[in-house]
């Protein structure tokens, strides 16, 4: 690979270190490395479990032109398969849909069992002869995905040699350990989707930073203002930031969201904002949570899938039906204010003389945390 | 239900993608061949009505998989 760029300027200390250069971002050749180097290789969020709320539930998602299924067992468990067929290959769900007894490959029907196991394979010895001595069903299962389920995000790790995701996560599993909790999906109005004009890595680049916050969310900055935030960064982990002013949304009988259960004094105004490498950015408040799972197209398209959640479910709180849409047009908003930035970032990544940039020392920590995580991730692949 | 009867039942099944229809109609079709004793064609149709049973979670699996595992043409599974 002695054809790319050497990370080592990205790998440097923050005062003195470049961002990732160009290459990263416009050259299909890279972006194809980094799928595998860096979203396949670790812990990526693919989905949401509210996508699949009932046992039999399936859902296909094509991560990266990876096809895979997740699907809600009999038991309530999530599990994520391959969506190949065993037998020729050909896609087995190709929509969203309810399983109801077995998972049947429309070509030449193999079935398979929410738990992956192959249940049949019609006609295999010859026709009205369903076995056959060297078809073996007990080795030809769905390849299944290692997947873990954490604040709703179904994360894949499709190479499977990361660490457990507790282990990889321990550290922010441990600084949101108070929000182990139920969390319930605000419904229909906390659910929406950006498509956006950028490589998904300017996305996380972005949302890692405050410091872009009085330029561009003007309005974010009347109530929580730049000295009120502060920077996230654990090398080598995750990067993000957090507030101290975090206010409550009222409605205008001065009603609130309900609160989280046991939260320390820290969230009474505080909110953290943290990017879980590769693709998740995640949020948390003492009365919603969101979850962003970037979904990188190619080189320079990205979807933002993004859901809101609560500490009370939508059917037990019909009355907050309307704080639970403001809250998702607020948010909405401060989510296409960054839209203009990523992807102008992008437009400007084609700029051939650009040196990947400098960061500033003060502010830029979080960002340059990102950088440092996927250069060594790469640096990784290569030296595989 | 005479063989064109079945046979045209059987594709208006399919092209309604009615698939609890199809285990009955194949049953059907599974039996009469059974009958007849002509046991290929007999597990030919009752290996389809399994397999839609199978699929939409239908009870008749259960008894079709034992019909076809007793001539030694499918695994005899769990349910």
């Amino acid at each position: 690979m002695s054809n790319h760029s050497s990370l080592s300027s990205v790998l440097a200390d923050v005062n003195t270190a470049n961002g990732l250069p160009n290459e990263h971002y416009v050259d299909p050749v890279v972006f194809d490395e980094e799928k595998r180097s860096v979203l396949f290789a670790n812990w990526s969020g693919v989905g949401f479990g509210k996508d699949i709320p009932e046992a039999g539930d399936a859902k296909p998602v094509d991560f990266l032109g990876m096809p895979i299924l997740l699907v809600r067992d009999r038991e309530g468990a999530i599990r994520v398969f391959q969506n190949t067929c065993r037998h020729r290959g050909m896609i087995l769900v190709s929509k969203p849909q309810k399983i109801r007894g077995a998972i049947r490959c429309p070509y030449h029907s193999w079935c398979y069992g929410l738990d992956g196991a192959l249940r049949t394979t019609p006609h295999v010895g010859g026709l009205g002869r369903s076995t056959h001595d060297d078809i073996d069903m007990e080795k030809l299962g769905l390849f299944r995905i290692r997947s873990h389920v954490w604040r709703d995000v179904i994360f894949v790790n499709i190479e499977g040699n990361a660490p457990e995701f507790e282990d990889a996560h321990g550290n922010l599993l441990e600084r949101w350990k108070e929000f182990e909790q139920p969390i319930h999906h605000g419904g229909e109005s906390s659910s929406f989707k950006l498509e956006v004009a950028t490589n998904w890595k300017l996305a996380v680049e972005n949302y890692c930073e405050s410091y872009h916050l009085p330029w561009v969310h003007p309005g974010l900055n009347s109530y929580s203002r730049l000295e009120d935030h502060y920077n996230i960064e654990e090398r080598g982990l995750y990067s993000g930031q957090g507030t101290s002013v975090y206010r409550q949304l009222k409605d205008e009988d001065g009603k609130t969201l309900p609160d989280f259960r046991g939260l320390g004094d820290k969230w009474d105004e505080g909110a953290e904002y943290l990017a879980v490498y590769p693709n998740v950015l995640l949020g948390v408040q003492r009365d919603h949570s969101f979850a962003i799972v970037l979904e990188p197209q190619d080189c320079a398209n990205t979807v933002e899938h993004i859901e809101l959640y609560y500490a009370k479910s939508e059917k037990d709180t019909p009355e907050l039906d309307g704080l639970r849409g403001a809250n998702a047009q607020l948010w909405k908003t401060v989510f296409e204010e960054d839209v203009f930035v990523v992807e102008g970032m992008q437009k400007g990544r084609h700029g051939e003389l650009f040196d990947g940039g400098r960061f500033s020392p003060v502010m830029d920590g979080p960002t340059h945390n990102f950088h440092h995580w996927v250069a060594t991730q790469i640096v990784n692949g290569r030296n595989a | 239900m005479d063989r064109v009867a079945l046979d045209l039942a059987l594709l208006k099944a399919h092209e309604r993608q009615d698939t609890a229809e199809l285990v009955r109609l194949y049953t059907i079709a599974g039996d009469k061949a059974e009958e007849k004793r002509d046991i290929d064609a007999a597990c030919f149709f009752l290996t389809h009505a399994f397999v839609f049973a199978l699929e939409i979670g239908a009870p008749e699996a259960k008894l079709l998989n034992e019909r076809l595992a007793a001539r030694g043409r499918a695994k005899l599974l769990e349910f």
